[in-house]
């Protein structure tokens, strides 16, 4: 076959594939799928979320199960969004040696329920003094912390608000509590609640939101030359959070699942090539060669058909802890048997054809007719079944993840919903943990099942309907 | 002459089910050693406890190590590798697997193979009653959608077929769980049936209940693919010639349907089905463990979580028991129906 020929026969193939609408959609989600892959760092809030899945101190400033954002459109009290805020105006004095440093992050706050927790970034080299402190619409300035920094040489400091100013925030909400008679315990007031609430009775106990523009003040005091506080920043970590909301690990699931997207394409695509390529050259040899080599290569292949294919897969993974390439390698060795009776039967039919007896009379090896006269002619054949098997490839490796067998070095969906499962997602309700890497698998197994079906369309002309 | 044929595909399937044994044996041979030297250290060291506490300390190691010596003999361990291998396969094929570390079954014992033989009919059950009704639901849609296809009711159930086509069916069910469960009290979330069970009537009663949320998460998964490939099927032979034969001698639609095209749709069908429950338990058996219905997948989940060897060895063994038993069924149905088959060979 040469290329002319290959190109005029891709050319036929697209002008029927483009007769198929359900076909050129699946085409279009594969595309949108490959570009989520690239522009991966762009649509996600958490770009190292692939790496660093398991890594606790990547997503501390998260909140643990929190619904996505969007929820607030739907429900009538408002949470507090999770946000980063960068954005602020800074301003220096300085005092003989000693050097004051003021930046002041202004907080819209038109919510119902406050953000859990408002924490400080800033990396500091130095003997510094950070303090923190509230200025309320209300016109109340609040002190809340004060960390002295002893001797860093570079690192990073994160000051939590929710955490660290419980006293001043309990201090402040007592000041308009009648507290005789009643005792409110310390422990059990959110600083949040009351930093975010109307000063008035009842704010320790029952809080209502006090609505308006605040402003966060960091002050840093840098009493040597050297000493330098940079890249500040507050993270609100709020009662809805992210596309997809979190999990109970503070986990970014829309993160997670955009991360899963280039291990699917990947397990799913190379699982499937690497299979139908073995299953169509096995098929084609076992025609070709015929007599005693076609029985044994049958016999062969009637082994590997007894294999119930997801029990052996979970007692290998549980046994060898495979990681990911090691399992993708797992699921050709038994995925290949797929097209093997097809491609066979194919395969004798063209054996018959005049110009495989003519390649025979010039003398042309049997690994020259069938890789040359023979395996291309089912090439249309392999691109279809390939479609087709990579969904069962993605949800068998989503199904050993889901026994909790996956490779933990990366992430993939069915290692999401393990997590879930075990985190008693389905027993708490948390449909957006549950529903997102779930719903993406049966979304990449319709896009090939589109693609493969549409291939199989023009394969099959016989059921091509009237 | 077909009985020829069932006895030599029953020979066959038990012969390639031989060899899977042997090569499991050899695969997971390590692991399974390991577990059975550290259950012989156990059991001497529970003898030990029990013996005569008069014994001098040259005694105690000379009698451990003679216990260990003996039992090493007893499980075939001081034999070379390919040996070992054999006794082990052997021993599957015999139906000893071995006593489970840790888990137990219902009547509260240890034997991996009592553990397996309760969950078997649980898992059939599940399976055949979902299959059964997936067919029957995709005989329906399926012949109405050969009888007019290219209609609309024929391309979007065919677009309904690829969608859920890379579904699996255990999120589904973690789905119907967290809805018909938990949000919506109408079912319960799992488990085969109350605690306490009812007796008599009512249990069998309780028990569809139990069984209605998983069945039901399996029919709306699978007889969509059913659907589309009986479709396939009597399409295929709506366009022989001897149906467009029967059709010009004026013999009614509804009969050239059910009594042409269905009589030569029947073995493929039948196959199909059989096929797909097949498919159940090659691909789909974990389904269990979202609804903790205990049957052979459960028992993976379970097995995996306490970390129990033996019981996940004798699991894979019934499994792939029950699949080459189920694919040897499958033939021989297959030959029953369609009587080209069993002629063919050297007869």
């Amino acid at each position: 076959m040469k290329w002319i020929d290959f190109k005029a026969g891709v050319q036929d193939f697209w002008n029927e594939f483009k007769r198929v609408k359900f076909g050129l959609f699946g085409l279009i989600l594969l595309f949108i799928f490959i570009l989520t892959v690239f522009i991966n760092p762009y649509i996600v809030p958490f770009p190292e979320a692939s790496i660093r899945w398991r890594d606790i101190t990547y997503w501390e400033d998260n909140p643990v199960s929190a619904p996505p954002a969007w929820v607030n459109w739907f429900s009538s009290t408002k949470r507090a969004p999770s946000l980063i805020m960068e954005e602020h105006v800074f301003s220096e004095e300085k005092m003989g040696k000693i050097k004051l440093s003021r930046a002041v992050f202004k907080y819209e706050y038109s919510y119902d329920l406050p953000p859990l927790d408002v924490i400080f970034h800033g990396y500091a080299i130095g003997s510094p003094v950070i303090m923190l402190s509230i200025e309320r619409p209300d016109g109340h300035i609040i002190e809340l912390v004060r960390r002295p920094i002893s001797k860093s040489d570079g690192k990073e400091v994160r000051v939590s608000i929710g955490k660290d100013s419980r006293i001043e925030s309990y201090n402040f909400g007592a000041k308009f509590e009648n507290l005789e008679g009643n005792r409110i315990e310390r422990e059990m007031v959110k600083p949040t609640s009351v930093l975010f609430s109307e000063a008035k009775e009842g704010i320790l106990v029952y809080p209502s939101p006090l609505k308006g523009t605040y402003k966060l003040i960091a002050e840093i005091i840098l009493p040597s030359e050297n000493d330098v506080v940079e890249d500040i920043y507050f993270t609100f970590s709020g009662g809805v959070s992210g596309w997809l909301g979190t999990d109970s690990s503070k986990r970014d699931i829309w993160s997670g699942v955009v991360a899963g997207v280039k291990w699917a394409l990947l397990i799913g695509l190379l699982t499937a090539f690497t299979a139908v390529s073995i299953g169509v050259t096995y098929g084609v040899m076992s025609a070709y060669l015929g007599g005693w080599k076609d029985s044994l290569m049958q016999r062969i292949f009637e082994l590997f058909l007894g294999v119930p294919l997801l029990p052996v897969l979970i007692v290998m993974s549980a046994i060898f802890k495979p990681n990911i390439w090691i399992m993708i390698l797992m699921m050709s060795c038994f995925f290949w048997v797929g097209p093997v009776k097809t491609v066979r039967s194919m395969g004798l039919q063209i054996k018959e054809e005049t110009y495989i007896e003519a390649a025979q009379a010039f003398g042309a090896s049997s690994s020259r007719i069938i890789f040359k006269h023979m395996v291309p002619l089912l090439i249309p054949y392999a691109f279809a079944s390939m479609a087709l098997y990579v969904p069962s490839a993605i949800v068998y490796e989503s199904s050993i993840s889901l026994l909790g067998l996956g490779d933990s070095t990366i992430v993939t969906w069915g290692q999401i919903l393990h997590d879930a499962l075990t985190g008693g997602a389905v027993l708490n309700g948390l449909w957006w943990w549950v529903i997102p890497p779930g719903l993406f698998i049966a979304l990449m197994g319709m896009t090939f099942a589109f693609i493969g079906f549409a291939m199989d369309n023009i394969l099959h002309p016989k059921l091509r309907t009237r | 002459m077909y009985w020829k044929y069932c006895i030599r595909r029953i020979i066959y399937g038990f012969a390639i089910f031989v060899i899977l044994i042997f090569i499991f044996s050899a695969l997971f041979n390590a692991t399974m050693e390991n577990t059975l030297r550290s259950r012989i250290e156990e059991e001497i060291h529970t003898e030990t406890m029990r013996l005569d506490t008069r014994m001098t300390p040259e005694e105690l190691t000379r009698y451990i190590a003679e216990r260990r010596e003996f039992k090493q003999r007893l499980y075939h361990l001081d034999k070379p590798t390919w040996s070992r291998i054999f006794w082990r396969a052997f021993n599957v094929l015999s139906l000893d697997f071995g006593k489970a570390t840790i888990m137990r079954s219902s009547s509260g014992e240890a034997d991996v193979w009592i553990i397996i033989a309760e969950c078997i009919p649980r898992t059939i059950l599940l399976f055949t009653t979902a299959i059964f009704i997936n067919i029957i639901l995709g005989l329906w849609l399926g012949l109405k959608k050969a009888q007019r296809a290219g209609s609309l009711m024929d391309k979007t159930t065919s677009i309904g077929t690829m969608i859920v086509y890379g579904m699996p069916s255990w999120w589904l069910g973690m789905l119907v769980i967290m809805f018909f469960a938990y949000t919506v009290k109408i079912f319960p979330s799992g488990g085969l049936h109350s605690v306490p069970p009812p007796t008599g009537f009512a249990y069998y009663i309780d028990l569809y209940y139990h069984m209605t949320l998983p069945v039901l998460t399996l029919v709306a998964i699978g007889f969509w693919g059913s659907a589309f490939l009986i479709r396939n099927i009597v399409l295929g032979i709506l366009q022989e010639d001897y149906i467009m034969a029967a059709r010009t001698r004026g013999i009614p639609e509804r009969k050239v349907l059910y009594g042409h095209a269905m009589r030569t749709a029947a073995p493929p069908i039948v196959t199909m089905a059989l096929l797909s429950l097949l498919a159940s338990v090659g691909g789909n058996i974990i389904f269990e463990g979202i609804f903790s219905w205990p049957g052979l997948g459960n028992l993976y989940w379970i097995a995996i979580e306490q970390n129990d060897i033996p019981v996940l060895m004798g699991n894979l063994f019934i499994t792939t028991a029950l699949y080459m038993g189920g694919l040897v069924i499958l033939d021989l149905i297959y030959g029953f129906l369609d009587p080209r088959i069993k002629v063919g060979g050297k007869q």
